[in-house]
C-alpha cells in the first residue's frame, strides 16, 4: 500500500518551552577537561601534529592577541603584572600580527594601550586527538606569562593552562576567549524605544 | 478554499499560557481564533500557494545580484552607502539565511498575487509551526475535523533540518527586544527547534548586546560568533552600534542581504524585471508630485504589520493604519483587495525555509489591512 506523503511536520515538540524542560536540562554533568598544547613557534608545535595547523593555530592566536589581551593605560602598570620589557602597544601587536613567529622583545612606544607581550599560543581543538567532536571547543589563542612566574603559560583571562611547553589539559569553558577592554551596551534598540507608543512587535 | 465553524478545544487558552503562548489574546480581543478554520483541497495548496511561492522566492532571489552591483537600485531602496560593501559581501559570501514569509491574496481560485515579501524578522512562527499542528492533532483526535485531513505546515520539520545543517555559528544567541512578549516568544520558539537540531542556543535581550573593540559581545564579554536578532535591519543600521555591524565577525541571522528583499522597494523591482507575471501586482516607485489615483496601494519602503499603509479603494474612499513608519520613501501597488469569508478580510502569510515552500498561516482582520492585532486561524487540507 502506498503511504500518503502528508504536507505537515512529522511532529511539533518542545523542550525549552514546556515547564519539565527545566529539569531535564539541569543535569548537565560535570565538564571534562580536554587535551590541548601551549607551544612558542610552530616548529616545536609540528613535532607533536600537522605543520599547517600549527601554522593556522598562531596565525588565529595573533590575530586575537590585540583583542583579547589586558589592556592597560599606562606602561609601568603593565611591566608591575607582566615584567619589565614584556609590554607593547596595540600598534606595535597588530604589526606582529603578520609574522609567523611569537614577537620576541620589542620596545613599547608611546600612544595607545599597553598590552603585554603574547609569548605562546594554545593549541585549538582541530588538535584534540580523542577524535569525537566537542561540544564547546578550544580555540587556538594567545598564551601570556606572569612577572611572578616565568615558566607557567597563561590565557589572556589569567587562567594557567600550562606549565611550560607541550601537552596540557583544559576545561574548554575556562578557556573561551573574551573580548578585552571596555564593553559598551545599549547600542541597539533605540528605534524600538522611539516607536513604541504603537508597535507592541518589531517582527512581522 | 472555504471557511468552516468549529468547537474550541475546552482548556486551550490554559494549555496555550503552559507552552508559553501568553499573546494568545490581545488587548482582550483574541489573536488565535479557533471559532473556524479554512479548507483547502491539494491541488489548491500545490499549484495555487507551494508552487508559486518557490517560484515568487527564486524571483526575489534573482534580484539580490541585480541590486548589489548598481548603487541606483541601492539608493531606490534607501540603503545607506556605508552599508553597500556589508550587504553584497553578506551574498557574495552565500551567508546563509533561515526563513521568510510571503504575504498572499488568494480566495481558491485563480493565481494568488504577492503583498510583500517578509524576509528580515517575519512572525507568527510559533502560531503556524506548532500551536495549528497541535490543533490539528488534537481535533483529528476528538473527531472535530474530518478523519484524514492534513495541514501545509512542515515549518518546525524544516527548520529543525535547516539548523541542523546551515553552517551556523555554535553557540547561537537569539535577540529580541526587551518588552515585546510576542517578539521574545517568536525567538523562544526558534530557541527550542534550534536546542533540538543540536545548536546551543542562548537568548540575550537586544538592548543587553555589548561591544568591546569593535566585536559584539554577550552579557559575560564574551564575542558573539552568531546572532539571530528579531529586530529590523533599517533600524540596527541607524543606531549608535551601526558601526559594529561593519567591524565585527558576527554571522547575522537573517544575513545582511536580507534588507533588500524585506524592503518594499522590491516590489516594484520585481514589477521591472518580471512585468505581467500572474503572481506580481502592478507596482512603482512614488515620484513627487505623481497622481496614482483610485485602486492603489501606498506602503512605506520600511514598515511592519501594516502600519502605514493607506488603500484608495475604486470608489476614492481610502482606508489607513497609522504608525511609526512614516519617515522613508513609499511605494505604490495595484489594489488588490482581501477576499472575505463571512465578515473578515483574509490574508494567507506563506513560509519559505531555505528555498522550500513550508507552509501557511492564515490572518483575518475586520478591515482590508491585516495588522498586528489580526485574528490567526488554523487550516486544514481536504480531498
Amino acid at each position: 500500500m502506498k503511504q500518503k506523503v502528508l504536507k505537515r511536520s512529522k511532529k511539533a515538540a518542545l523542550v525549552l518551552m514546556v515547564p519539565t524542560a527545566t529539569f531535564l536540562m539541569a543535569g548537565c554533568g560535570q565538564e571534562e577537561a580536554v587535551q590541548t598544547a601551549a607551544f612558542e613557534t610552530v616548529d616545536q608545535c609540528a613535532a607533536y601534529y600537522n605543520p599547517e595547523q600549527c601554522k593556522a593555530d598562531l596565525g588565529q592566536a595573533l590575530a586575537m592577541h590585540a583583542q583579547v589581551a589586558p589592556k592597560y593605560t599606562d606602561k609601568a602598570a603593565c611591566e608591575t603584572d607582566f615584567g619589565v620589557g614584556q609590554c607593547e602597544t596595540q600598534a606595535q601587536a597588530a604589526a606582529a600580527a603578520g609574522t609567523e613567529q611569537v614577537p620576541q622583545q620589542a620596545q613599547a612606544s608611546s600612544g595607545g594601550f599597553f598590552m603585554p607581550m603574547m609569548m605562546g599560543f594554545l593549541a585549538g581543538q582541530m588538535l584534540n586527538r580523542s577524535g569525537s567532536q566537542l561540544k564547546q571547543p578550544v580555540q587556538a589563542q594567545p598564551l601570556y606569562k606572569s612577572r611572578d612566574d616565568r615558566s607557567t603559560f597563561r590565557t589572556a583571562t589569567n587562567t594557567p593552562v600550562a606549565k611550560g611547553v607541550g601537552t596540557a589539559y583544559v576545561k574548554p569553558s575556562s578557556v573561551q576567549p573574551k573580548p578585552a577592554g571596555v564593553v559598551n551596551r545599549g547600542g541597539f534598540g533605540a528605534q524600538a524605544q522611539k516607536r513604541s507608543s504603537s508597535a507592541s512587535s518589531f517582527g512581522g | 478554499m472555504k471557511k468552516v465553524a468549529c468547537d474550541e478545544r475546552p482548556g486551550w487558552r490554559s494549555y496555550a499560557e503552559s507552552v508559553g503562548f501568553e499573546f494568545h489574546t490581545f488587548d482582550g480581543e483574541p489573536y488565535w481564533d479557533e471559532t473556524g478554520y479554512y479548507q483547502f483541497n491539494l491541488r489548491q495548496i500545490e499549484q495555487d500557494l507551494e508552487e508559486p511561492t518557490e517560484e515568487l522566492h527564486q524571483m526575489a532571489l534573482s534580484l539580490v545580484e541585480d541590486v548589489v552591483r548598481d548603487e541606483e537600485k541601492l539608493q531606490q531602496l534607501a540603503i545607506p552607502e556605508k552599508f553597500w560593501d556589508f550587504v553584497a559581501d553578506s551574498w557574495r559570501t552565500k551567508a546563509p539565511s533561515l526563513y521568510g514569509r510571503l504575504d498572499l491574496v488568494y480566495d481558491g481560485s485563480g493565481p494568488a498575487k504577492l503583498l510583500e515579501l517578509n524576509y528580515d524578522t517575519p512572525t507568527s512562527l510559533f502560531e503556524t509551526g506548532f500551536f495549528q499542528w497541535v490543533w490539528l492533532e488534537d481535533q483529528l483526535m476528538r473527531g472535530k475535523v474530518p478523519q484524514g485531513a492534513d495541514q501545509f505546515n512542515s515549518l518546525q520539520d524544516q527548520l529543525e533540518a535547516a539548523f541542523a545543517n546551515l553552517p551556523l555559528a555554535n553557540p547561537l544567541y537569539f535577540a529580541s527586544v526587551a518588552n515585546s512578549i510576542e517578539d521574545k516568544g517568536t525567538v523562544m520558539y526558534l530557541m527550542d527547534i534550534a536546542r533540538q537540531a543540536g545548536v546551543d542556543s542562548r537568548f540575550i535581550e537586544l538592548e543587553q548586546l555589548g561591544e568591546a573593540s569593535g566585536q559584539l559581545v554577550d552579557l559575560e564579554g564574551y564575542a558573539i560568533g552568531g546572532l539571530f536578532k528579531l529586530y529590523p535591519w533599517e533600524f540596527m543600521l541607524q543606531e549608535d552600534f551601526a558601526s559594529v555591524i561593519l567591524s565585527s565577525q558576527t554571522q547575522w541571522l537573517e544575513p545582511g542581504w536580507k534588507m533588500l528583499l524585506s524592503n518594499k522597494g522590491i516590489l516594484p523591482l520585481l514589477w521591472q524585471k518580471y512585468r505581467g507575471h500572474p503572481n506580481l501586482l502592478e507596482s512603482h516607485f512614488e515620484q513627487p508630485g505623481q497622481s496614482f489615483g483610485a485602486g492603489w496601494v501606498r506602503k512605506p519602503l520600511f514598515s511592519r504589520e501594516g502600519a502605514n499603509v493607506e488603500l484608495i479603494l475604486p470608489n476614492g474612499e481610502k482606508v489607513t493604519e497609522p504608525g511609526p513608519y512614516a519617515d522613508s520613501p513609499f511605494i505604490r501597488q495595484k489594489l488588490q483587495p482581501l477576499p472575505k469569508f463571512g465578515d473578515s478580510y483574509t490574508m494567507i502569510g506563506s513560509w519559505v525555509v531555505g528555498n522550500s515552500a513550508a507552509g501557511i498561516g492564515i490572518r483575518e482582520d475586520n478591515s482590508l489591512i491585516t495588522k498586528d492585532s489580526s485574528r490567526f486561524l488554523p487550516h486544514i487540507i481536504l480531498d
